[in-house]
């Protein structure tokens, strides 16, 4: 019997034209089902209506139905459906209700009002699942990513519900705590669970994967998982030879609050050259590349920058992003940028792919097409220095090989780019240079054929 | 056999936990005499007394940055009362008339006044300071009754929210900085306040989604914690009411009367009864221990 079931299910936004979800018919199955597609499908929408957010939070026009675990999606409210399906959601901080590990797992239980002599045995069971017994108690602001992830995967099995659905869950991590967190959803498909899985990383999932949905502008459709197969590399093929020395970091110690997180840092990048920061979750990364744009002053040391325009793309694309539309955010920086002969903001749209979102409120799209936005607005007027922190956060294939070839292009006209990244596709399709940023250090790693 | 966290809980209770419900009746046996009193004898002590647990409790090094911001309010409250009060018979100096809003005398009874003031301020915002600086969200939310264990939550959660707040206007500010943004008048701060707030608000809307989606509100709800008071918790309850208890009986008494600078400085009058209560109140600063 299946744990959920969609039939014919079509759900459209309040105020929205189309539908986000057209005619999904759908059965989910104990094991782990994987669910794929581009950017702005329709792929958290669908998600969400396993534990009625959709339409219960969101609001908007319903036809169908859904059901999980026996209960009525549409008539049982989300508060209850959360006994028969977890949730963890792609930001890792907002999600945490309580400071503490053992706290925000019980926060659930809490709810469901499970008596106080269970609770403690339950949050144990949920924490060893996932393998993070060993912070129990920790304040959760002090975690990583994939720790806060792997907490969130414990609050959603601590009160056993029969499905687990987890909504990009590693778009924000590094690969070693991505690894833990899909490992750790992989182990949590025993006692015939169903685990749904919403990623763009299917590498590690596939192998494990007993079902592959593949969402496409709101239609689901099932496919064969053991037919997958992993995307061929991506490449920028470099039209010309780097040029001389753009930017350098020079015995540089930077932190916060006169506490250093990196110390004695020593880089340099050349006119069309990518260097790519790599590292951990916590490590540096961002920093370092505060330091390089001037946000961040030195406490000791030299940083040198080329002259005219710096672009700087922070973690956060929605920092970027206040303009009543996307053409309008991107017009903005080629304005005072100085009005670079000729831009148009649709140019840089193309590129992306997202010229069909120009007139659209920035805030209103996906998580990967406000990345994409972002990133538009940001690169406009001819930069220097380009500065790129997480580019790809959830971003698919297709936006990711856009980003490679917008990127690739703007080392060709001789920018200097420095690319903060987990993402080893990325690395690989671009990097002249990778740079590990680790425990306060800055250390090169072993230096790839540079083109002459 | 007790499970692994209860008995982490009680080790915690044993060494340097605090109870939210303990800390609250010393709070507001501290509230109640400052604001009851017109003595700056009284108010100064409480000062003390709420100056003393704090660096018992959290240390000094964290609590430097509140003393500094509560000794700036009070002495805004002095400095406004000894420009905008011209009243009393000991003047210090004088203004001319002429100047619009801070001509006139200066007098010690105003200056007197103020100070007064400025030590019910001060005293009353360390009374309250244990709150965010000794408790965490959970430990005042699990100390709620419940009837407003919901609140709670949501109050704990809109607590998390608040550093996030400060990381997004740095965020926002940057990245508009580096788009060619620069502040010039307080118009040109709205291109940073309006994404602030919005990703606030998003913020908020993500946090309540996530709430409902692990089942908040869906009826009556238990505690992970058992909420208990150990007996230097009910020490600080009985000092905290005793004190309460005194003063007020002191008051109705008489022997601790008002006190009013005006129309000239007068020593004021002091008991030991009401000296007594004020004193019940240095109980944390003997009780807890520093949580750094």
């Amino acid at each position: 019997m299946a744990i959920a079931h969609l039939d014919h299910f079509t759900y459209s936004y309040p105020g929205a034209t189309g539908a986000a979800l057209l005619d999904v018919s759908a059965r989910i199955d104990s094991g782990l089902t994987v669910v794929t597609g581009a950017s702005g499908s329709g792929k958290s929408t669908f998600l969400r209506v396993f534990n009625g957010l959709v339409p219960h939070f969101h609001g908007g026009r319903v036809s169908g139905t859904a059901t999980v675990a026996g209960l009525d999606v549409l008539a049982t409210p989300t508060r209850v459906l959360a006994r028969n399906a977890g949730f963890v959601f792609q930001d890792p901080e907002l999600q945490t209700v309580y400071a503490t590990v053992d706290r925000e797992v019980a926060f659930g239980l809490e709810n469901a009002a499970i008596p106080q002599r269970e609770i403690g045995a339950r949050v144990n069971d949920a924490l060893h699942e996932v393998g993070i017994e060993h912070l129990a108690g920790r304040a959760v602001r002090t975690l990583s990513g994939g720790e806060r992830q792997r907490v969130a995967l414990a609050s959603a099995l601590a009160v056993r519900p029969r499905l687990v659905v987890l909504d990009e869950p590693t778009s924000q991590l590094d690969p070693d705590g991505a690894e833990l967190v899909l490992a750790a959803a992989r182990r949590a498909t025993g006692d015939g669970r169903a685990v749904i899985v919403s990623e763009h990383r299917l590498r590690r999932l596939m192998p494990a994967a007993n079902s592959l949905l593949v969402v496409d502008r709101g239609r689901v459709t099932e496919a064969d998982p053991a037919a997958w197969r992993p995307s061929t590399a991506m490449s920028a093929p470099r039209l010309r030879a780097p040029g001389g020395e753009a930017w350098g970091v020079s015995r540089a110690t930077v932190g916060f609050g006169g506490v250093p997180v990196l110390e004695s840092a020593e880089l340099a990048g050349r006119a069309g050259e990518v260097v790519a920061l790599a590292g951990p979750n916590g490590g540096g990364k961002t920093t370092l590349l505060r330091l390089i744009a001037g946000l961040a002053a030195p406490m000791s040391g030299t940083v040198t920058r080329p002259p005219g325009r710096i672009a700087y793309l922070p973690q956060n694309p929605v920092a970027v992003l206040h303009r009543p539309s996307v053409r309008q955010e991107v017009q903005f920086t080629i304005d005072r940028a100085g009005g670079q002969a000729g831009e148009r903001p649709e140019r840089i749209l193309n590129m992306l792919g997202i010229a069909g979102l120009a007139d659209r409120y920035p805030r209103d799209l996906s998580s990967g097409e406000r990345q994409r936005a972002a990133i538009a607005a940001v690169l406009p007027g001819a930069p220097q220095l380009v500065l790129l922190d997480e580019p790809t956060r959830g971003m698919d294939l297709a936006s990711r090989s856009a980003l490679i070839a917008i990127v690739a292009d703007l080392r060709d006209r001789g920018a200097a780019v420095v690319i903060a990244t987990h993402d080893e596709d990325l690395q690989a399709a671009l990097a002249d240079r990778v740079v590990d940023v680790a425990h306060g250090k800055v250390t090169e790693r072993a230096p790839h054929a540079m083109p002459a | 056999m007790p499970h692994p966290l209860h008995r982490r809980w009680r080790m915690r209770a044993e060494t340097n936990h605090l109870n939210a419900r303990a800390v609250a009746a010393w709070s507001a046996a501290c509230l109640v005499i400052v604001l009851a009193t017109t003595n700056p004898v009284y108010k100064t002590l409480v000062l003390a007394a709420a100056l003393a647990a704090l660096v018992a409790g959290a240390g000094f090094s964290r609590t430097r940055r509140l003393f500094i911001a509560a000794g700036l309010v009070a002495a805004f409250a002095v400095v406004l009362n000894f420009v905008s009060a011209h009243l009393g018979a000991t003047v210090l100096f004088t203004l001319p008339e002429q100047l619009p809003a801070i001509g006139g005398p200066y007098t010690l009874e105003a200056l007197a006044y103020g100070a007064t003031g400025g030590v019910t301020v001060a005293a009353a915002i360390l009374a309250a300071a244990p709150f965010s600086l000794l408790l965490a969200s959970d430990e005042v939310m699990d100390a709620l009754p419940a009837a407003l264990s919901r609140t709670g939550a949501a109050l704990a959660s809109a607590l998390n929210l608040v550093p996030a707040v400060g990381a997004t206007f740095v965020q926002v500010s940057e990245a508009q900085r580096m788009r060619g943004w620069r502040p010039r008048g307080p118009r040109s701060w709205a291109e940073v306040a309006v994404p602030v707030v919005l990703t606030s608000v998003e913020s908020s809307i993500q946090l309540a989604e996530s709430m409902e989606a692990r089942g908040f509100g869906s009826g009556p709800r238990t505690h992970m914690s058992p909420v208990r008071m150990s007996s230097r918790d009910w020490v600080l309850v009985v000092a905290a009411a005793s004190a309460v208890a005194l003063f007020v009986i002191s008051i109705a008494a008489g022997w601790a009367g008002p006190w009013a600078p005006y129309p000239q400085l007068t020593a004021p009058p002091l008991d030991a009864r009401p000296l007594l209560a004020c004193v019940l109140l240095f109980t944390p600063a003997l009780q807890w221990r520093s949580r750094t």
